[in-house]
């Protein structure tokens, strides 16, 4: 167990910060961990039991969203089984790297994470959805397909996953991301889903909420092994970030996506400087 | 039994699997941040503050499991128990949905591939849970 002095913040500070980057998390795409870590390190509260108390929200949230998503028959549950064999041993490996490392790499290592994800913000959205193109012989083994009633079109959209061989490796990277720095990586996922894969959107973003819940217990059981989450802090933080995320999907709907792009930008660009620096310092 | 007939009958099964996966997350959810709400208002209700001190001391989540439903066996439920309820419900609710999904797999779809695959992460996941520090 790592000796940690764990900073008496009370519920008052903790709760609406968390709240705020659930919110901020839940507009933008990029979970609220994005926010949460950084905020928390700020405020005292060592790196490593950060991003375990970040994981552990991370949790409560894809759980939360995934509920409604796989009610909705959109969510394909095969193509969640079978990568979430790879997220999970790379969460695994990520988290135990992150006890083994030293606080500066990790501060490094998140903003660069941070900037990667600014960069991504800016530069991309969603790349459209090519259609439904033929199968490899190892994804129809697979039987990565499915199909759905897709309400604003109106329409039943048929698809077929492709290129398993390089999402499989792909998504035991991005699980070894989350496990590392206690993110969701929702972001990393959807694009693997998209672009490798060439999953439709809806479908890549609803499997991936499920597909985050189980990456995150693998990450939290190592960091709870290893005595890094304190209920003192869990506790307001889980509350606010599950709060802070339903309002932030009531939110969107109601401003512009040039506002929040905007929002989202500036602050994750003041956060992965900051976190750099930290690290550079050795703060 | 027609082709179509059957294939009507997996549609409605997983129909009911995916409601049946996404109440029983819904479900977790809530009842986790249900207890952890309600401790956090027994503990400034007893204390006058919304602060709560006590550490985990690197348990597995089976132990702390267990060490929680010692002090519910004992009548030890307070405060910090209910926030321990609520942490631990959290962390078994995806934990859950494999247990359903390998079911779902084996029992109703027969599919031995994705049983399988289902079995290797609720065994990676089952070995992580018992973790020590």
């Amino acid at each position: 167990m790592l000796g940690l002095h764990t900073p008496p913040i009370s519920f008052e500070v903790l709760f609406p910060l968390s709240l705020v980057a659930g919110c901020i998390g839940a507009m933008s795409g990029m979970g609220g961990g994005m926010i949460l870590i950084p905020t928390l390190t700020l405020l005292g509260v060592d790196i490593k039991q950060a991003i375990a108390i970040s994981i552990l929200s991370v949790i409560a949230t894809s759980s939360g969203s995934a509920s409604a998503y796989v009610r909705d028959h959109i969510t394909n549950l095969k193509v969640g089984m079978f990568l979430e064999m790879f997220t999970i041993v790379g969460a695994l490996m990520g988290a135990r790297l992150t006890l083994a490392a030293s606080p500066r790499p990790l501060f490094i290592t998140f903003g660069v994470v941070l900037m990667g994800s600014w960069v991504a913000l800016l530069v991309a959205g969603h790349a459209s959805w090519q259609g439904d193109q033929p199968q490899d012989r190892f994804s129809r083994w697979l039987e990565l397909e499915g199909s759905y009633f897709d309400r604003a079109q109106q329409q039943q959209i048929d698809y077929h996953g492709r290129r398993a061989y390089w999402g499989a490796p792909m998504m035991y990277g991005a699980g070894l991301i989350a496990g590392l720095l206690g993110i969701g990586a929702g972001a990393v996922k959807v694009l693997i889903h998209d672009l490798v894969m060439g999953l439709p959107p809806k479908v890549s973003t609803t499997t991936s909420n499920l597909i985050i819940g189980v990456t995150a217990l693998a990450g939290t059981s190592v960091y709870l092994a290893a005595g890094l989450i304190t209920p003192g802090l869990a506790a307001p933080v889980v509350l606010g970030v599950v709060v802070g995320a339903f309002l932030g999907t009531r939110l969107l709907v109601r401003l512009t996506n040039q506002s929040v792009r905007r929002l989202f930008l500036g602050v994750l660009l003041v956060l992965a400087v900051e976190m750099i620096f930290r690290g550079v310092r050795g703060v | 039994m027609t082709t179509s007939t059957n294939a009507a009958l997996v549609a409605e099964r997983q129909r009911r699997m995916d409601i049946a996966v996404g109440t029983l997350l819904l479900v977790g959810v809530l009842l986790s941040l249900g207890l952890i709400a309600a401790g956090l208002l027994w503990t400034d209700e007893r204390t006058g503050r919304l602060w709560l001190d006590y550490p985990l001391a690197g348990m597995n989540l089976f132990q702390f499991a267990l060490a929680t439903a010692r002090q519910a066996w004992n009548g030890q439920i307070g405060p910090t128990w209910m926030v321990s309820a609520g942490l631990i419900v959290l962390m078994l609710t995806p934990f859950l949905r494999v247990v359903a999904s390998m079911l779902y797999f084996l029992a109703v779809l027969k599919d031995a591939k994705y049983t399988a695959f289902t079995l290797f992460v609720l065994l990676v996941l089952t070995w992580s849970l018992f973790l020590r520090s």
